[in-house]
């Protein structure tokens, strides 16, 4: 692939002089358009995106207030503030379970539905994957409302059928870390479905027909030849998840609005309420900057234990 | 025979789990239709998943959209420029970057590449704190251009133009049109972006949605009301509706807000589908 690359990109250049380092230079014409492709995209992220990416290192070395410099203090205080590890920790926990869960039924749908015994295949495959046009917070409010015991009669049944002593109320404190894996899982469950169904369009049907003749069973071709080549697919879904899991907002900010769960349920609300709430800017910003590096953290650590058996990243290979 | 209805077993559970999958997914937005139908003292009295015998909706929405001097109508507006102006601009940058990383050699093109990768790794929301911050002190937040211009940085855009162009532009057209005399632009623009289109599209979309659908960034760099888009409104609401104080709580308009908020992708999206899919799917099986 690399070398495809490369003869293509040097055709052209054939008839050039050749740099210092002995490899061919493409014409001026061709170095100046591309430094002018180039410019929009690099200025928008050095402004929008480096900047503040070096800003929020910088200002996390600050003293809340003063201003002053204030070297690791804020890094110390958020090490030792168990209300942000708390934070974290919920987090770890919800994305064990939830990830597994999500990427678990994602897997089964869509090998089901890439199956031979399925009818109406099309009209599941859109269904599934609705939820990706509802913003999040379009999707806690609903969901807000529909665990909310007062505007549901469906969470009485328990109660009239004498199982419990009231209404079953979803949204208590001790139910809302499910509630929200409820509500995650119903906006991504199909998204993950719809990466895992086109990676499973692209299985060679030749493979699965030799299969089939040799006698292997649906479930055997799903699980023996199907489930081996999209791995790479699914660990790609898996690190997409744990990303998401770790900037978890939305869907808690809305159910403490509506149903008071706490609003320092997740690591990115303590940032919103530290700057916004306590206006305390700098300690926020090493809040994120600590976030930020527990989540590349993870995603390397999990990235570095699959990579060998399924690199989900190979495509960015032939670029490199 | 046996085999044959061990087959019909099979097919129906698969049937079974299926529809169950579905009508998770469906239960909720076939509620908020119904609820949207309801008034307040109906929507905590009647059948939760059954229309009510009277319909509200008419009230609903003219309450809906003369509430708080008729912000709504803001709202609406507002989602429809922030999305339809970053997913322009977004689909614009990334395409020629994506595009002159995949088909030109320069001194800086594997810097650029690295850094358009390792920005896929950063979680975007850490930079939300800084960037207001950063927008305080440029006199950008509160504005138009202080949602659109962050969100219109798009390194998954460039990533997935980089790949998509390697294979549609194929360099020996480009090749052809330069020795026939055209010029670089001319041939981004006669030979290179007919090809790209569909990648294009493909962009554009995924960042008009990410846009329609984004919270975080617009909460915290917006105080304006009428800036708002209609994530932030419609959770402003809702987060008022404990509020003591609060003459009427907002339920109904809460409710037909967020349907009126939904309505237009869901109803497009049989249509958009094959061109999100291919997005979403891109960085993971374009080496497979």
């Amino acid at each position: 692939m690399t070398a495809t690359l490369r003869q293509g990109a040097g055709r052209a250049e054939d008839a050039t002089r050749r740099s210092r380092s002995g490899r061919p230079r493409p014409p001026a014409a061709q170095r100046r358009a591309a430094a002018g492709m180039t410019a929009p995209f690099l200025a928008l992220f050095a402004v929008f995106f480096v900047a503040p990416l070096i800003y929020s290192l910088v200002l996390s070395l600050k003293a809340g207030g003063t201003g002053a410099f204030a070297g690791l203090l804020n890094y110390r205080s958020v090490i030792s503030n168990a209300q942000y590890w708390g934070g974290v920790q919920r987090m770890a926990y919800f994305g064990v379970i939830q990830v597994s869960v999500m990427i678990g039924l994602a897997l089964v749908l869509a090998l089901y539905l890439d199956s031979s015994y399925i009818v109406g295949r099309k009209f599941f495959a859109l269904v599934y994957f609705l939820p990706y046009a509802v913003p999040g917070v379009i999707a806690a409010i609903m969901w807000a409302f529909l665990l909310e015991p007062d505007l549901d009669s469906a969470l009485n049944v328990p109660h009239l059928l004498g199982l419990a002593s009231g209404p079953v109320n979803p949204l208590g404190f001790r139910f809302a870390l499910y509630a929200i894996m409820l509500i995650v899982t119903w906006e991504f469950a199909g998204y993950n479905m719809t990466i895992l169904l086109t990676s499973l369009t692209n299985v060679p049907r030749q493979i699965i027909e030799a299969a089939r003749i040799d006698g292997c069973s649906e479930l055997g071709i799903a699980w023996r030849i199907k489930f081996p080549l999209i791995r790479r697919t699914v660990m790609f879904t898996v690190i997409l998840s744990i990303i998401g899991t770790l900037q978890l907002f939305n869907e808690p900010v809305v159910l403490n609005d509506i149903a008071s769960i706490g609003g320092n349920y997740t690591p990115n609300q303590i940032i919103y309420n530290t700057a916004f709430s306590f206006g305390n800017e700098p300690l926020a910003a090493a809040q994120s900057v600590l976030l930020a590096a527990i989540t590349i953290g993870a995603t390397v650590a999990f990235y570095s234990i699959i990579r060998r058996r399924a690199d989900p990243f190979a495509a960015a290979r032939r670029l490199r | 025979m046996s085999t044959l209805v061990a087959r019909r077993v099979r097919v129906s559970v698969g049937t079974a789990l299926l529809l169950l999958a579905a009508a998770y997914v469906l239960a909720p937005l076939y509620w908020l239709l119904i609820a949207s139908t309801k008034n307040t003292s109906q929507l905590f009295s009647t059948s939760t998943f059954l229309p009510p015998s009277h319909l509200s909706l008419g009230a609903n929405a003219s309450s809906l959209f003369s509430f708080g001097g008729g912000e709504f109508r803001y709202w609406i507006i507002n989602s429809a420029v922030y999305a339809t102006v970053t997913a322009t601009l977004a689909t614009a940058v990334s395409t020629l970057c994506g595009y002159s990383l995949a088909k030109y050699r320069f001194r800086m093109r594997r810097p650029v590449f690295g850094l358009v990768v390792g920005s896929l790794m950063v979680p975007t929301t850490a930079l939300v704190v800084p960037l207001f911050m950063l927008e305080s002190y440029l006199h950008l937040n509160n504005s138009y251009q202080g949602v659109i211009l962050p969100l219109a940085v798009y390194p998954f855009g460039a990533y997935f133009m980089s790949i998509y162009a390697l294979d549609a532009v194929p360099d020996t057209l480009m090749d052809a049109a330069r020795i026939d005399g055209a010029g670089e632009l001319k041939i981004f623009w006669k030979v290179a972006r007919p090809v790209l289109m569909p990648g294009m599209a493909t962009l554009f979309l995924l960042a008009f949605i990410g846009t329609w659908n984004n919270y975080f960034l617009p909460l915290v760099l917006l105080g304006d009301p009428t800036k708002f888009p209609l994530t932030v409104g419609l959770a402003t609401w809702a987060s008022e509706l404990h509020t003591a104080g609060v003459s009427q709580p907002l339920y109904p308009e809460v409710i037909l807000g967020s349907l009126i908020s939904v309505l237009p992708l869901l109803i497009l999206f049989p249509f958009l589908q094959k061109y999100v899919a291919r997005g979403l799917t891109f960085g993971a099986i374009a080496g497979e």
